[in-house]
């Protein structure tokens, strides 16, 4: 049961959820919005869940007195006393504002800055002309580059041209053909999913 | 002004024996039949004892073994992501896929692995499937649950926490295969300065262009959704894989006739697929 269980649930919502979208006969659109619901309620629980997880994972390093154990501890402290604050100001109170504004937004504005350097150094490495394909990558990266730049338009006024045609026609039609294998692959992933041939998500006991 | 707008209507309206169909969702749905249709078919073939087709060769999907083999010698661990995406991802069912092969092949030569996600439901599921993947092998007790991490739902938190893990356990193998943002290049490029062998699959096609520049292999879009099929090697799911082949072809042969017919002016195709 531990496997046909979760088959036949995937196979009875998937039918569903895939009839609803083409068929608006008698239940199918009202059942629809319960599930979408269903779908946010389960979310809201997978947070908790998360938390759980973790506070246990890291308390567990803390009765353990394991190496770095005064970090888990810190971090059960920050994490609990953060969803209380956000449970007693709501999220427009002002401390818990501020701390998001001033600790979580810049923090997350440094992660996404580093991009900026990873950039140079991964294109340093595709852009070594070494093979025929990673000279036409580095010509057309170069193309597209001073085709964007001001000074691309001052040095040849062809480049933005180029540029433009390389990025709406070759490179539109590569990415499309991409899509497309990647639409229909999804939904077979969906079908099996449905039919209970993929189960690697419900793990390899019987 | 008005009259356009009735006749964009009546090009909706389904055919009479497809009434039960939402207008405009017609072809669509002639679509999904013949795919859920093709599957089938192939699938009872393909089980009757028929010729089973062969998968290309997928380079990323063979390195597998490599990856951990080099794990294995190094003595240091194999990183394994599923991304930042969750369980509606389609996406994440193919990470499930390679990582209870991974599961396998870490249990088999005795190397750890280290699994990270960004979603609370993604860690117990991942749990599952290495800790099936250990018993499956006859070592669950080399199975360390400690190594199955769930570190933020946020971004780059998580991100700052993978990178972290790089560092400290020196990974020699990193695979990532599931859903990737503006996280990609980070967690590559990290990767490739510690010297991992990276394996990484995607379907974004704005994040493929830094995998391919940052990683040894790279699976380009539905590739990755081929992934059971090609390790499983089940016939079951090759056949799926074949139907959607043919279902490409189809998609094919329309856009061509589509490109012949607009040129020459008639919109008899394109009437009939926005019915």
């Amino acid at each position: 049961m531990r496997k046909e269980l979760p088959i036949l649930v995937s196979f009875l919502f998937g039918a569903v959820v895939i009839l609803a979208k083409y068929i608006s006969l008698g239940p199918l659109p009202e059942l629809i919005k319960v599930l979408d619901k269903w779908s946010i309620v389960s979310g809201a629980f997978a947070f908790l869940f998360g938390m759980i997880n973790l506070s246990l994972l890291h308390g567990h390093n803390v009765a353990r007195r394991k190496s770095d154990y005064l970090f888990s501890l810190y971090f059960i402290i920050v994490m609990w006393a953060f969803f209380f604050l956000g449970l007693y100001q709501t999220q427009k109170g002002y401390s818990y504002k501020w701390i998001f504004d001033n600790v979580y937004t810049p923090g997350t504005s440094t992660m996404y800055g580093m991009i900026a350097f990873y950039i140079a150094t991964s294109a340093y490495r595709a852009f070594r002309a070494r093979t025929m394909e990673a000279t036409v990558l580095l010509v057309g990266a170069a193309i597209v580059m001073l085709g964007n730049a001001p000074v691309g338009a001052v040095i040849w006024k062809q480049f933005p041209v180029i540029s433009d045609w390389l990025l709406k026609i070759p490179n539109t039609a590569g990415m499309r053909g991409i899509l497309v294998g990647v639409y229909l692959g999804a939904l077979t992933t969906a079908i099996r999913i449905i039919l209970g041939l993929e189960r690697g998500h419900l793990g390899g006991r019987g | 002004m008005f009259s356009m707008y009735w006749a964009a209507e009546a090009a909706k309206t389904p055919p009479p024996w497809l009434g039960f169909v939402s207008g405009g969702l017609a072809a669509q749905f002639v679509f999904v039949v013949f795919l859920f249709a093709a599957t089938y078919g192939l699938i009872r073939r393909l089980q009757g004892g028929g010729r089973v087709a062969a998968i290309r060769k997928i380079a990323g999907l063979d390195a597998i073994n490599e990856a951990v083999g080099r794990a294995t010698e190094m003595g240091r661990p194999v990183h394994f992501t599923p991304g930042i995406g969750a369980t509606s991802d389609p996406q994440s069912y193919a990470a499930f896929a390679v990582l209870g092969e991974v599961g396998k092949l870490t249990a088999r030569y005795d190397t750890r692995i280290i699994v990270t996600t960004a979603n609370a439901i993604m860690t117990a599921i991942t749990d599952e499937i290495v800790r099936g993947a250990y018993l499956e092998s006859g070592r669950p007790d080399a199975f360390n649950p400690d190594d199955i991490r769930y570190l933020s739902s946020a971004q780059f938190a998580y991100s700052a926490q993978v990178l972290g893990i790089f560092e400290r356990e020196k990974v020699a193998a990193n695979i990532m295969v599931g859903v990737f943002a503006a996280e990609a290049l980070l967690l590559a490029e990290a990767g490739a300065q510690i010297g991992a062998i990276q394996i990484a699959a995607s379907t974004n096609t704005f994040q493929l262009p830094f995998f391919v520049a940052a990683c040894d292999y790279t699976l380009i879009g539905d590739e990755m959704y081929a992934a059971s099929a090609y390790l499983s090697k089940d016939p079951a799911l090759t056949g799926t894989v074949v139907a959607e082949d043919w279902a490409k072809m189809l998609i094919l042969g329309v856009v061509v006739l589509g490109a012949i017919l607009n040129t020459v002016g008639s919109k008899w195709l394109q009437n009939i697929l926005n019915r």
